[in-house]
């Protein structure tokens, strides 16, 4: 279920460079999941889809972490407490809940940790076995919610690219010890397409699920014009079939996107 | 004030506003956020014989006041059409027009051929003049001959009402639409995209996967309005208007220009009951500028006509 509404914002936080979290209130949140995201309108032509990152049922709350990128994203980094956002909520397919049994990875790249940090919030609590948050960036300021995990319990394993936080180098190192260390290890990712494609890589010969959460540019947000689309299997011999990452995902198992199309 | 509309083949709008092609899916999308049966009609994606996989993403790309696309019309094709998405269609009370495209002639008379006795289908839209597919379509919307051929091959098939959905990409759309009369065509949807690029400055290269787009949005308006005004004078059959509709001001002014009926697409993406609202201020707005009746709006701007009934010349 989904809806059309105006919810009050009843948090703004700079929570990095260019980085904003606004935390939005209404009865339909409640029903929100990990992985799923608000379709929000901004002063563009089109909304703009953004991904929980946290989720609080009881009180109907969800956060949005925005990354200024454009003018749309810049308008919504300069909302304050007090002001509506016009959004469609909660859209798309989510993460599936992860066994509590199995050893989980989450795999977060910059703007892409938001909802790996909701997915956590939700499951971490019942999960079992071993975990492990390992999250990247190019540099530190581009590591996001690092404090969100340490509070919740899970100490996460940080890489940049310049080495300014955590190891030198991207989270595809950590990623690799973790499975072989739990080959039988669950994994949930979100990032930049590079990123993705590399834990899609890695993560090839591990016997859990790999769950892979999409960005595109994206149109109507509910499925109706088919602009947010990635390249999904099967491929034929003229090319991939194209689903869309608003209905279809935002989170796509590993084994259907066709990723020498991406 | 009586909204409905009269078309041909007994075709009755409840109201003038439709669900433009492309952007309303096939239907139960936006059957969460918005009352469908309210709307005059909706125009469904565009539907091929055999499933199109469409263009490589990106696919949208924002300008000033426009949306630039290259969708490249992805569709399940005909017969995944009549299984999966006919059933819902059927349980609508609004008319429900089938977008039709295809490569050749034949393939235009197959889909058509194929929805003649299907009950969810009220009227046929046949999509000459999409910018985004190489192949067909456009070829035919770009050159009267080829598009009578089109209208003829729909027509010997079907007895539902059909219109033709004219490209404006071209100086002279009008030779097109008065072809299709000719072959047949019982009303001219107009206008399809406006053809366009997009550069990402980041990637050195254009913005969409099919390198060019089709723009829609308030930048084209008065590109559609040009195109209406110049068809509706010319030929006998009504003619559905649209590019940019956001407000029933810019309904009116297709209704001034010579348009029966509007399409509205663009717009639904940022506000989905947009439509809705239209419908509801519809009337509001024909009284205010001196209308009795959707009817007397209809081509008012042709002779000049003012509120108080003083004609200008032409």
């Amino acid at each position: 279920m989904a809806g059309a509404f105006k919810a009050p914002i009843v948090a703004a936080l700079a929570v990095a460079p260019r980085h904003v979290e606004l935390v939005i209130e209404h009865p339909e949140l409640s029903m929100a999941a990990p992985g799923q995201f608000a379709h929000i309108l901004t002063p563009g032509m089109l909304r703009r889809p953004v991904s929980f990152s946290r989720i609080d049922p009881q009180r109907g709350r969800a956060g949005l972490l925005v990354q200024v990128v454009g003018q749309g994203t810049a308008w919504l980094a300069e909302r304050s407490p007090g002001e509506w956002l016009d959004v469609l909520a909660p859209l798309g397919r989510g993460f599936q809940a992860p066994d509590p049994a199995r050893p989980w990875i989450l795999v977060g790249g910059g703007v892409g940790i938001p909802p790996l940090y909701s997915a956590w919030e939700r499951w971490g609590p019942q999960h079992r076995a071993p975990a492990c948050a390992i999250l990247g960036a190019r540099e530190a300021d581009g590591i996001l919610m690092a404090g969100d995990f340490q509070g919740a319990g899970l100490l996460p394993v940080l890489a940049t690219e310049d080495g300014s936080a955590g190891r030198r180098g991207t989270v595809v190192g950590p990623l690799e010890e973790w499975l072989a260390r739990y080959p039988e290890a669950q994994v949930m990712a979100c990032g930049p397409n590079g990123m993705l494609a590399q834990v899609s890589r890695v993560a090839a010969g591990a016997t859990g699920p790999v769950q892979l959460a999409m960005e595109q540019r994206m149109g109507c947000g509910i499925g109706a014009c088919l602009a947010c689309v990635v390249p999904a299997t099967p491929v034929g011999p003229e090319g991939p079939r194209y689903r869309r990452v608003c209905t279809d995902g935002p989170v796509f198992f590993r084994e259907e996107l066709a990723w020498s199309w991406i | 004030m009586d909204l409905s509309v009269r078309l041909p083949r007994g075709l009755t709008l409840k109201n003038p506003i439709i669900a433009a092609s492309g952007t309303f899916g096939f239907g139960p999308e936006y059957a969460r956020f918005v009352q469908v049966n309210r709307l005059g009609g909706i125009s469904v994606k565009g539907i091929s014989p055999e499933p199109w996989r469409g263009n490589p993403p990106p696919r949208v790309w924002e300008t000033p006041s426009g949306l630039l696309n290259s969708i490249g019309l992805q569709n399940p094709g005909l017969t995944t059409f009549l299984e999966e998405d006919a059933p819902f269609l059927r349980t609508l009370d609004t008319v429900v027009i089938a977008n039709i495209i295809g490569h050749t002639v034949e393939e235009y008379r197959t889909v058509a051929a194929g929805l003649q006795n299907e009950p969810a289908i009220h009227a046929f839209e046949v999509n000459i003049s999409c910018p985004n597919i190489k192949a067909g379509g456009i070829t035919f919307g770009h050159d009267p001959d080829a598009a009578y051929h089109v209208m003829r091959a729909v027509r010997s098939v079907t007895d539902k009402p059909v219109m033709v959905k004219v490209s404006p990409n071209m100086a002279d759309p009008w030779t097109v639409a008065e072809a299709v009369v000719e072959g047949g065509a019982d009303m001219i949807s107009a206008i399809n995209t406006v053809i366009g690029l997009a550069i990402d400055l980041k990637r050195r290269r254009p913005a969409l996967g099919g390198t060019t787009g089709g723009l829609s949005g308030p930048a084209i308006k008065p590109i559609a309005l040009r195109v209406v005004w110049e068809i509706a004078q010319r030929v006998s059959v009504p003619v559905i208007g649209m590019g940019g509709i956001q407000s029933a001001e810019d309904v009116l002014e297709f209704l001034m220009a010579g348009a029966r009926a509007v399409m509205v697409g663009t717009i639904t993406f940022q506000f989905p009951q947009r439509m809705e609202e239209i419908i509801d201020r519809l009337p509001l707005v024909l009284a205010h500028y001196g209308f009795r009746s959707l009817e007397e709006a209809v081509g008012a701007a042709w002779t000049s006509r003012t509120a108080d009934g003083a004609e200008g010349g032409e």
